[in-house]
């Protein structure tokens, strides 16, 4: 078992990350102040005992994907664990419709955004089936927040 | 009386055209994605959570329980017809309507799936508008330490009710209680966790969490299915049904017997008021015990209708169960009430034993939506639409996806009219896909979001009543209730652990 392959294995780095996030959480609860005071729990008591149960249950989880790392039977036939690149495309595309959404309002963030999850999803075929798919899911999109709930959607001038 | 009569008038709001609409409506939309493979009731449920802002709180109600009967039944279509379930709660129902299919018996075996799902949605509906008002009185007498106790033993039975993930189910937990004490402290005027942003002072709504967890994460599952859940269109095409052959023969319904609709619709109600537990555990219970009880257990797993209509039967009852703890001890126990939950919690209303009391005619059009789905609409709507159901899985993927992205984002934008909360639903979206990834069950980071405040708040409160002794969790009879109940739930699920006789074990939801 290469040291790349722990480095990069979900099983390992999901539990690892979740215990970095959990340690920056406790080290702002002991900021808070003491656990307790004149017998009466204070607000940091409560994120303490959770975040040390959290570092220990994840302890557990982490000593346990080690394990069926080292396991070479296991490891060989495990589902490959790494995150496909489409679904970090779709992480990347929606958070730049997020800013786009802010910047130049809903409509032509919308109609790019959809146009490129389309894209994704059903691949380069029938670019024009696709342009109106795309057209047709904004305006109902519009329709059902502007129109049917009332929802002031921002727009490029409203900026 | 009062409680008869709030029930009566939940049932003559349905007949207002507005009501009825959206009760209409979120029946065909629950039907839609409880048939699609891959997206599920809760999703459809987490994406109306944002339109809730906008909606009369009995008309958003309305809406949840008839997208939440609809995609218990409607997961039937798919497993039946093309072997994969629509829900993971009709995966027992694929085991028995896809042989059935082979045998060209596919729309006999939808009808006895709609048969068992219309008999135990209906006495699910019945046992809860009778249950809830019994059990919200009994709620009453629970105090300060018992609340605590009561949360802690729901927080852990949805723990250990992972079976085979208990670890992983238990850190999604602690998660999701972590990301609840973001903001103003439960019981002082101290800010936590704020990192310096002002934003984050007044907490994390639960709205963003939901459409992170339930609907990005799904949007990101789905790129990354590598040709999971790929449907042969042939298959569907040459599948030809008619009205009439949905109707299951009288003499195969006398031979499944009105005893085994009850008895089923019985373990579903049950299971239902379970925390954790969901349509999949109930059906799979309701199933094994249906097999284990049958005087031709040999034909199970052959295509047979008993099995369906007590797996139907199980996850549609299981509706009821599932809001009597959300309704009347504020303890949502699974992901669709917890989303419930969140829609009375944005129209600034608490469930608890008192909202049951003083505010039963707002809840009680929901009792009637989820008795008259089950009774009228799951039949209704196979006889009119079932030979166009097959058509719904050949939908385009990357519209379906694209117009789920749209609603799901500016949907999250509808809260505050701010990129904000947009950006935590995707911060959340991306957590939980790789929670999802590594099998953390992200439905146990939603209950323990929404129990964590309560479970700190009581347990301070407590130890407050008692000068910090916590000797008070065990000298109080209703806590001591409560952890008994834990130590007994704990030992049968985990010490010793229930046999599957050889189903293999129950997904989770």
């Amino acid at each position: 078992m290469s040291l790349k392959r722990f480095a990069t294995d979900g099983r390992l780095v999901v539990p690892c990350a979740l215990a970095i996030i959990t340690l920056i959480y406790l080290v702002d609860a002991l900021q808070l102040g003491p656990p307790m005071r004149n017998g009466n729990m204070t607000p940091s008591f409560f994120p303490i005992v959770i975040s040390v149960v959290t570092l220990a249950a994840l302890a557990v989880a982490i000593a346990q994907a080690y394990r069926s790392l080292c396991r070479p039977s296991e490891s060989e036939e495990a589902e490959p664990q790494g995150v496909s690149s489409k679904a970090i495309v779709v992480a990347l595309i929606t958070a730049a419709y997020l800013f786009a959404f802010d910047l130049i309002g809903y409509v032509i963030s919308t109609l790019a955004y959809v146009f490129l999850m389309t894209l994704v999803f059903g691949g380069r075929q029938g670019l024009i089936a696709k342009l109106v798919g795309t057209v047709i899911i904004t305006a109902l999109g519009f329709a059902l927040f502007e129109l049917v709930f009332n929802v002031r959607l921002p727009t490029l001038w409203s900026q | 009386m009062d409680v008869l009569g709030s029930m009566l008038h939940g049932f003559a709001m349905l007949a207002q055209p507005e009501v009825l609409l959206y009760m209409v409506g979120g029946f065909l939309i629950g039907t839609f994605f409880g048939a699609v493979p891959g997206l599920t009731s809760l999703l459809a449920i987490a994406l109306l959570l944002p339109l809730t802002y906008s909606l009369d709180v009995t008309v958003a109600l309305v809406a949840c329980a008839s997208i939440f009967m609809a995609g218990m039944c409607s997961g039937s279509i798919t497993a039946t017809t093309i072997n994969i379930p629509g829900a993971p709660s009709s995966m027992m129902t694929a085991i028995e309507g896809y042989p059935m299919q082979q045998r060209g018996e596919g729309a006999k075996a939808l009808g006895h799936a709609a048969l068992g799902s219309m008999i135990g949605g209906s006495i699910g509906a019945l046992l809860l508008m009778v249950v809830a008002p019994v059990a919200a009185e009994f709620a009453l007498l629970i105090r300060t330490p018992g609340k605590f106790a009561l949360i802690a033993f729901a927080l852990i039975v949805i723990i250990i009710s992972q079976r085979g993930s208990i670890t992983k189910g238990m850190i999604a937990t602690l998660f999701g209680v972590m990301i609840a004490t973001i903001g103003i402290d439960v019981m002082q005027p101290v800010a936590r966790f704020t990192f310096g942003s002002a934003t984050l002072v007044q907490g994390i709504d639960i709205m963003p969490l939901v459409i992170g967890a339930f609907a990005i994460s799904e949007l990101l599952v789905q790129a990354d299915s590598r040709g999971k859940h790929t449907v042969d269109l042939d298959q569907v095409k040459a599948t030809k049904v008619r009205r009439r052959d949905f109707i299951p023969p009288l003499s195969e319904v006398r031979e499944i017997g009105l005893f085994r609709y009850l008895k089923s619709a019985a373990i579903g109600y049950a299971v239902g008021t379970l925390p954790g537990a969901g349509g999949s555990m109930a059906a799979f219970v309701s199933y094994a015990e249906a097999m284990r009880s049958s005087k031709h257990p040999e034909r199970y797993g052959k295509g047979n209708p008993e099995g369906i209509a007590a797996a139907e039967c199980a996850n549609n009852s299981m509706c009821g169960g599932a809001f009597v703890p959300m309704l009347t001890f504020g303890i949502p126990g699974d992901p669709t009430t917890a989303i419930v939950l969140g829609v009375l919690v944005i129209n600034g209303l608490q469930p608890g034993p008192e909202f049951i009391a003083n505010q039963l005619d707002l809840v009680a059009p929901m009792f009637a939506a989820l008795f008259v789905s089950a009774l009228i609409l799951i039949p209704l709507t196979l006889y009119l639409l079932g030979p166009y159901f097959l058509k719904i899985v050949s939908i385009r993927r990357d519209f379906l996806y694209s117009s789920i992205a749209v609603v799901a984002l500016v949907g999250s934008y509808v809260a505050t009219y701010s990129t904000f909360q947009m950006g935590l639903s995707l911060v959340f979206g991306v957590l939980a896909y790789f929670m999802r990834k590594q099998k953390y069950p992200t439905v146990c980071l939603l209950l323990g979001f929404v129990l964590g405040p309560s479970l700190e708040e009581y347990c301070r409160r407590a130890m407050s009543i008692s000068d910090g002794n916590p000797a008070i969790f065990f000298t109080s009879p209703d806590s001591l209730f409560f952890l008994v109940l834990t130590a007994v739930f704990f030992y049968f699920m985990v010490i010793r652990k229930p046999k599957d006789r050889g189903l293999g074990t129950p997904p989770a939801g």
